[in-house]
């Protein structure tokens, strides 16, 4: 504590450059008092030692800080640059470059994460048949699942297209049907992509919305193995200490069907409007994909067995950045991008 | 669906606390979204999953509390039905197709009251209005197990028979809770002689409903069909606690208990005797059934050792009466359980209740597929897009695909677009072809906040004119409000550079009031780019560097006379306009061989033919 007072009061007198340089030596250099200090730390006794070598460290860190703001003070405020005084304390001038989107920002991670295990990216088609957004996906037709996914119908005047055959595609699991019947396993494909639901629009809501599809398929999937996927992403995406839990659910087109909740990042857990008051928020649905989703596309569902999972993007976006807002996402307001 | 614990108490012991009963029910399926305290008792409020119709009833959440808790349930008991002193009379005509069980019984002598005060209270907790002692029952009885229950007053029900049929469209029916509908095509009704008493599955008739003059009731407890329960609801917009139930599959087999439960309550709260033998009409018997586990299946599925004891355990407690043999669990699922069908089913009960929390977690072993996959996009090739727009200042957007009539432009007419049949509204009802009206609508939007404002959006548009013409492509659009034409035509440029595609941009690009805008297809650009980039060996040799002035009218384009200079001859590497004033430019060219020196004679020669050529085809003159 004496060797911190007496340097910090003796680098305010001085007067230049030369003379904090003799300061810095004659505490911080090889036989300066503070380096000497720590190296009779062995006489001490060993109880004390952890104390006294922690108040050294933590010396040495104001001496050197105050060492750093004097001399940046004594430079001062003028350089000399092309023959001219400068104030350096004046704002630097920052270079005029735009922003990309938080959602491209976080689906660039999504795919980079992916990639890191083996998973190759996939886009397809948002005008969808209804084949592969349901009865491909072990939904046939007048399932009550249907009416949870309220879809979009296009309008098929002028043409040859039956009336309901071709919607706008609800969800990316479209892609399960479109990319495995064309491959034989191994698979492992990410799907980022838009969806259309009949829903209207509010804070937590609306009719478009960006999801990751993810899916796997090859002769030794487990569970456990879904668990550990959904982990690790997880983990890289809101970081390593990331609280998760998981919950039964039911799908059709997965059997063991399982939600995914992390801890709200708002209120981390308390209990927030954001996440409904209950500290979790829903942000990946998956699960081991049905038996007649692989025959579906053509798989021994005896031999391959595979997991699929869906991130809901918009949300895991809102959560990452903490907006309380959905509609965030699809407001042109620079003031809004340029944070990101 | 609420759920009482002091009702749940009732069918099984519970020793988890409140909160940990609350997690462990969202774990295995049943979500808990909230747990309401009131003065005497604790209320959960569940969210349950299509498939498990069996948990819209309080047994239904007991039987999952006890699979948790490793207990058996306590079934309520039932009473025998006694035989019939007096038999009143009722004939019934069903058809399974359209009715796959009729189950019920008359009782006589009944006296309709208020409910008593236990009856009352249990039925507010489930936010149920009591209504009398006899509608009040049968609302008990579906929640508590499940089976919807409906009493006919059987004085209201003409020539005392019941005819099960499906409506032929428009017939008038007024529930019993005085709103008038007009049935849809196929409905399933129940008639008498002359009218129609009931809604199959959704609601009751008011003709024929229960009310303080009651003396005589016809209890029914039906199988219904989903679809025909579900089309039926849709199409009316009608739904009740028991169409929620039918449409996702009764209990098949729990009609004769839940019969045997009312009877005694009604015999009991409302007095009476049964005046009628049990009415029970099916074409099939609604037995459980047998479903098979194999041990080694589990354990590949599932990636953890589960012990033969513990398995054992599970599958008995949610009662499946398992048996194992030769590695192979046999089961014996109850008609409740109708989602377990095969044996992934079995595999997830396993899991669910030993607790997804309790797995380990590993990742995928296995190869990774290395060949390149059907639709495969190169998300790099868009990140290195947008940098660029972003180094030169723009700033991304994401707007809707989904516009309105009131959004387009002049010319642009709606009947060219793809259209949404059932749009959430006006505003969002056409497929976007262009990028430029949400564009053009952002950069208004951002007038009043910024002065510099340069935005760009790389997303899908919608092109065709119908369904069989229609076609997805991303188009790369962007608009500024302070750049200028070359700026945006060096631009794309640059971008075109980099990704090696070899194209003139200039015909992307518009002049607009608000500002220069351009749009490409994405998709199609990138099919010519050229991405083999190979290293230019630096020019040994140097180059020779000349500006040639010339006079040529204003309205020649300098791109044709660079052109025409270019083609001159293939030691001319780069020929930009360096000024220009009224009549005369000035060009400057830059000659280089690769593998020798060139000396003035040789650039002599080939300037030359540059100004007879220029005179030539634009009467282009040197200027003196």
């Amino acid at each position: 504590m004496q060797i911190k007072n007496s340097a910090v009061s003796m680098i305010i007198e001085a007067e230049n450059q030369k003379e904090l340089e003799e300061i810095k030596l004659q505490f911080l250099g090889r036989s300066g008092r503070l380096t000497l200090t720590l190296k009779g730390i062995t006489k001490i006794p060993v109880e004390k030692r952890a104390a006294v070598g922690q108040l050294a460290n933590e010396v040495k860190k104001v001496i050197e800080e105050t060492l750093g703001e004097k001399f940046l003070n004594l430079n001062s405020q003028f350089l000399i640059q092309n023959k001219q005084s400068i104030d350096i304390t004046n704002p630097g001038i920052k270079p005029d470059i735009g922003h990309l989107h938080p959602m491209t920002q976080v689906l660039n991670e999504v795919v980079d994460v992916f990639k890191s295990i083996g998973f190759q990216a996939a886009d397809g088609p948002e005008i969808e048949t209804d084949y592969y957004n349901f009865e491909a996906l072990n939904i046939p037709k007048d399932h009550p699942s249907r009416d949870t996914q309220q879809t979009l119908y296009l309008d098929t005047r002028n043409s040859k297209v039956n009336p309901g055959e071709i919607i706008l595609r609800t969800q990316t699991s479209t892609m399960q049907g479109r990319v495995m019947e064309k491959i034989k396993p191994p698979a492992r494909v990410i799907v980022p992509g838009k969806n259309f639901r009949y829903d209207q629009v509010d804070a937590s809501h609306g009719f478009e919305f960006w999801q990751v599809e993810g899916f796997m398929a090859d002769a030794n999937v487990k569970l456990t193995d879904l668990f550990g996927t959904i982990e690790y992403v997880l983990r890289k995406l809101m970081g390593e200490s990331v609280k998760l839990k998981f919950a039964t659910t039911n799908f059709p087109f997965v059997e063991p069907g399982v939600d995914t909740y992390i801890q709200c990042s708002v209120c981390s857990g308390k209990g927030c409007n954001f996440c409904r008051y209950s500290g979790w928020s829903e942000i990946m649905p998956a699960g081991m994909i049905h038996p007649n989703v692989l025959k579906a596309v053509g798989y021994n569902s005896q031999e391959i067995s595979g997991f699929a999972f869906a991130i809901g993007l918009s949300r895991l976006v809102t959560l990452r950045y903490r907006m309380d807002d959905l509609r965030l996402l699809t407001n042109p307001d620079l003031r809004i991008l340029e944070q990101f | 669906m609420l759920a009482p614990l002091s009702w749940l108490k009732e069918y099984v012991d519970i020793t988890l606390t409140t909160k940990e009963l609350g997690e462990k029910l969202t774990e295995v399926g049943l979500g808990c979204e909230k747990i309401i305290k009131t003065s005497d008792d604790t209320i959960f409020e569940l969210e349950m999953t299509p498939n498990r119709p069996d948990c819209l009833s309080i047994i239904g959440i007991a039987r999952e509390i006890a699979a948790i808790e490793n207990k058996k349930i306590k079934f309520p008991k039932l009473g025998h039905l006694s035989k019939p002193k007096k038999i009143l009379p009722l004939t019934i005509k069903t058809d399974s197709k359209i009715n796959p069980r009729f189950t019920g019984i008359i009782i006589t002598g009944i006296k309709v009251g208020e409910s008593p005060k236990w009856l009352k209270d249990r039925l507010e907790e489930m936010n149920q209005r009591s209504i009398n002692n006899i509608v009040d029952i049968t609302n008990y009885v579906m929640l508590e197990l499940g089976n919807p229950i409906h009493a006919f007053d059987y004085d209201k029900i003409t020539g005392h028979v019941m005819v099960v049929s499906q409506a032929k469209g428009g017939e008038k029916f007024e529930s019993v809770d005085g709103i008038i509908y007009y049935l849809p095509k196929n409905a399933v009704t129940i008639s008498d002689k002359e009218k129609i008493i009931d809604l199959c599955g959704i609601k009751g008739g008011k003709n024929s409903g229960t009310f303080e003059t009651t003396k005589n009731i016809f209890i029914r407890i039906p199988v219904e069909i989903p679809n025909l329960t579900r089309r039926t609801s849709q199409a009316l917009s009608l739904r009740s606690e028991a169409s929620s139930i039918f449409e996702r599959g009764v209990n098949t087999g729990g009609t004769i208990d839940a019969l045997k439960r009312i009877t005694d309550l009604v015999l009991e709260l409302a007095g009476g005797e049964i005046a009628s033998e049990l009415y029970d009409i099916k074409n099939e018997d609604f037995k459980p059934w047998k479903l098979e586990l194999r041990k080694n299946r589990l354990t590949k599925i599932l990636g953890v050792e589960i012990s033969d004891k513990k398995i054992l355990e599970i599958l008995e407690a949610l009662n499946l009466s398992p048996t194992l043999k030769k590695g192979i669990f046999e089961t014996i699922v109850p008609t409740y359980r109708n989602d377990l069908k095969i044996e992934e089913d079995l595999i997830e009960e396993v899991a669910r209740i030993y607790g997804y929390n309790k797995f380990p977690k590993t990742m995928p072993e296995g190869i990774i597929p290395s060949v390149q996959i059907p639709y495969f996009k190169d998300y790099k090739l868009d990140e290195k897009v947008k940098n660029i727009l972003k180094a030169d200042g723009f700033s991304e957007i994401y707007t809707y695909s989904l516009i309105g009539e009131k959004d387009l432009p002049e010319g642009m007419n709606s009947q060219n677009l793809l259209r949404v049949d059932n749009p959430i509204s006006r505003d969002f009802e056409y497929l976007r072809p262009t990028l430029k009206i949400n564009l053009l609508k952002a950069l208004s939007q951002n007038k009043s906040n910024f002065e510099k404002i340069n935005l760009f959006e790389l997303g899908k548009v919608y092109l065709g004119k119908n369904l069989n013409e229609a076609k997805e492509t991303y188009f790369l659009s962007g608009i500024t409000n302070n750049k200028n034409f070359f700026e945006i035509k060096g631009l794309l440029e640059k971008i075109f550079e980099d990704l090696g595609i070899n194209e003139n941009p200039t015909k992307y690009i518009e002049i607009l009031d608000e500002g220069i805008f351009f749009e490409l297809d994405y998709l199609q650009i990138l099919k010519n780019r050229n991405s083999n980039k190979a290293f230019r060996p630096l020019p040994k040799y140097p180059p020779i560097v000349e500006d040639i002035s010339i006079v040529a009218d204003k309205n020649i384009k300098t791109s044709d006379l660079v052109a025409e200079i270019k083609n001159q001859s293939p030691l001319i590497v780069n020929v930009t306009l360096l000024d220009q004033f009224e009549n005369s430019r000035t060009f400057h060219i830059i000659y280089q061989h690769q593998d020798r020196n060139l000396i003035m004679d040789d650039v002599e020669k080939i300037r030359k033919k540059i100004l007879i050529n220029l005179k030539k085809k634009f009467n282009v003159r040197l200027k003196e």
